[in-house]
């Protein structure tokens, strides 16, 4: 057991984090990675609430999350880190190459991006910065809860993501 | 983040049609809004209050706002939905309800997970399925099921609304309400315990007269259920059991 | 099929609608829940018996689907008119009918969950045709584009409850025609699979709360002294 799940997604916590995966991966922590949220004493209280008593969750900002990792690998418990955008895992990635594996849960529409799954929404400039993930040597696939199948970067950028 | 103590006055014909629409709330869930045009169908009728009513700039731009991308567990929405309601009518700056907008889905979303996905579904199933095992009639499970789920369903809707509107933005405060917090573990307890008393019970209900045969069927279903747990998180069970079935009918054709 | 057998099922056509749009749309009352449904479903045949122990069958898969948002799960609702209608259509003895009707319920709910991912990627093409108008805050469109949602979902599951009636209930027969297997062999074959399930899953909710394994296995052995002494 150790932090193995990293994971970007913009609800952050939520039900698919607590429950799809928390359960059957018996998480014991989370550790939401977002500077803003970091600063934020009322977000933090928010997503706090959202979290069961019995999982710990951390906040950290790129920087802090960068410094705590071993800290975090070395923990005896599961625990997932989740960042809520793309740029953010990228960059913690640049800081952290020890990370090789980021599973995109949900990235979700808005004005600009283009549907690539039923979860996954992508500008082009958020594309290019999966792509240069990869080239990085890290793993991308595209997986909401455990049960699914984890989908290839390059298969879920062909539209031929989970349907 | 704190609102106002005292929440406006807020006419109950407005608050009934907030609740009725809430039970609408996923009408048009989609992929890319997902639950948002329903925040702002079940937003509208409070909105309509907003200065210059429901043809004003305000009414217009707040509309416009809360049909964009949302989402929340649909019964705990009720809390952004009062929460928000009370934000436009109060004036607050747009900014920041935003950022609620933003932050506030993914909580909402684990607490109603939890609580009603992951805790009170199973165990009102549990119940039902144990009143069937103890010989009740159909009409006395289904109502025993209806009743012991919506107590708890018809309550988080009305709950939701009623908090959201009287704490505003502020109400991270009532997601620490005990039922939300420490409700879903002694949920899961309740469930284990009457859902371990329920399944061989209604088990032994279906197989009626065929009791002869309870010793494979035990065996089988302690095998399969070590299976099925062994492959959560890979495939779910009742895909599993579609194949077995399958194979089952196929094999008792053939044979 | 002749016209009247068709006309004939449209009342269990309009009970899978509304249960096919009470599992996400309106009101999620869980009135979809396989026991409910399927004993809905029994009673409208006039035999609510056999549709509830078809529906405490499913029931048992049910445990283990959460309609987490925008996840993929099968739809029970019209499934269970499915599967209770053709089980509780047939005499007591049947062979087969309890096997043959649950996988008809299975294939005909796993169907239902990819026709809610289509529904879902329409109601958002209707969204956008309906963008400019939302964007300058109609209040009005807005309400329409929440109602056409909820007709469709609700056509969706009539529509699939028809089909499903109209594939299913001649391959029900004919199946069922051609297999000797014992109704008990049967009703335990699918006990059997559908325990397995339903324990798994609440196992999988339960196992994380502290104490609540002990719970289960007390329950356990409660039920099977239950089960013993009821005989």
């Amino acid at each position: 057991m150790t932090l193995e799940i990293f994971r970007i997604d913009d609800r952050l916590v939520h039900g698919q984090v607590v429950v799809g995966w928390g359960q059957p991966c018996s998480l014991g922590f989370l550790v939401l990675v977002d500077d803003e949220v970091a600063r934020s004493e009322w977000e933090k209280e928010l997503y706090r609430m959202g979290v069961p008593p019995e999982m710990e969750i951390v906040f950290d900002s790129v920087e802090s999350a960068v410094a705590r990792l071993a800290g975090y690998r070395a923990d005896a418990r599961a625990g997932m880190l989740l960042t809520g955008d793309i740029d953010t895992m990228a960059r913690l990635v640049a800081a952290a190459p020890d990370i090789r594996t980021v599973t995109v849960g949900g990235v979700h529409h808005k004005p600009g991006r283009v549907p690539r799954s039923r979860y996954v929404f992508l500008t082009p400039a958020e594309e290019a910065r999966l792509l240069e993930l990869a080239a990085g040597g890290v793993t991308v696939v595209a997986q909401d809860v455990p049960q699914a199948a984890a989908t290839p970067l390059e298969v879920m950028l062909r539209g031929e993501g989970p349907t | 983040m704190n609102a106002p103590v005292a929440a406006p006055h807020l006419p109950l014909r407005v608050r009934a049609a907030m609740l009725l629409r809430l039970f609408a709330i996923q009408g048009v869930w989609n992929y890319e809004t997902m639950v948002g045009n329903g925040i702002a169908f079940a937003l509208e009728p409070a909105l309509r209050r907003l200065p210059g009513g429901h043809t004003g700039d305000r009414f217009r731009a707040a509309m416009a706002r809360h049909s964009g991308y949302f989402n929340a567990h649909p019964y705990l929405a009720s809390v952004a939905v009062g929460a928000l309601a009370r934000a436009e009518l109060d004036g607050v700056p747009d900014a920041q309800i935003e950022r609620f907008r933003v932050a506030a889905p993914g909580p909402l979303g684990s607490v109603g997970d939890r609580l009603v996905w992951a805790g009170w579904v199973p165990f009102s199933s549990a119940v039902a399925l144990l009143a069937f095992g103890l010989g009740m009639s159909p009409a006395g499970v289904v109502l025993v099921f209806l009743g012991t789920y919506n107590v708890l369903h018809l309550g988080l809707r009305i709950w939701g609304l009623h908090a959201g509107w009287t704490r505003g933005l502020g109400v991270a405060s009532a997601l620490a309400n005990p039922v939300l917090r420490q409700g879903p573990a002694h949920v899961a307890r309740a469930t284990a315990l009457i859902a371990g008393v329920a399944l061989p019970v209604a088990a032994d209900g279906i197989i009626g007269s065929g009791r002869a045969v309870l010793g494979g069927v035990l065996a089988a279903v302690a095998a399969g259920a070590v299976m099925v747990t062994l492959l959560h998180g890979r495939i779910e069970g009742w895909r599993v059991a579609t194949f077995a079935l399958a194979a089952f009918v196929l094999y008792a054709m053939v044979r | 099929m002749t016209f009247t057998d068709l006309m004939m099922l449209m009342p269990l056509a309009v009970l899978g609608a509304v249960l096919g749009l009470d599992v996400v749309s309106f009101p999620q009352a869980m009135i979809s829940r396989p026991i409910v449904a399927s004993t809905l479903a029994g009673a409208l045949i006039g035999q609510p018996g056999r549709g509830l122990v078809m529906g405490v069958a499913l029931e048992f898969f049910a445990l283990e689907s959460m309609p987490f948002g925008a996840s993929r799960y099968p739809e029970w609702g019209s499934a269970s008119v499915v599967g209770g209608v053709l089980f509780a259509q047939t005499a007591d003895g049947t062979a087969g009918a309890m096997t043959v009707a649950a996988l008809a319920a299975l294939l005909t709910a796993s169907i239902g969950g990819s026709s809610m991912v289509l529904l879902r990627r329409a109601n958002a093409v209707w969204a956008r045709k309906q963008q400019a108008r939302i964007t300058r805050g109609s209040g009005s469109a807005v309400v329409a584009l929440q109602l056409v949602g909820m007709t469709s979902d609700l056509l969706r599951g009539g529509a699939l409850t028809l089909v499903a009636l109209v594939v299913f209930m001649p391959l029900y027969e004919a199946v069922t025609a051609t297999l000797t297997i014992s109704p008990v062999l049967s009703r335990a074959v699918v006990v059997s699979i559908a325990s397995a399930v339903g324990l798994a899953a609440v196992w999988k909710v339960v196992h994380t709360t502290v104490g609540a394994r002990w719970y289960l296995l007390g329950g356990l052995a409660m039920g099977f002294g239950i089960a013993a002494a009821l005989k």
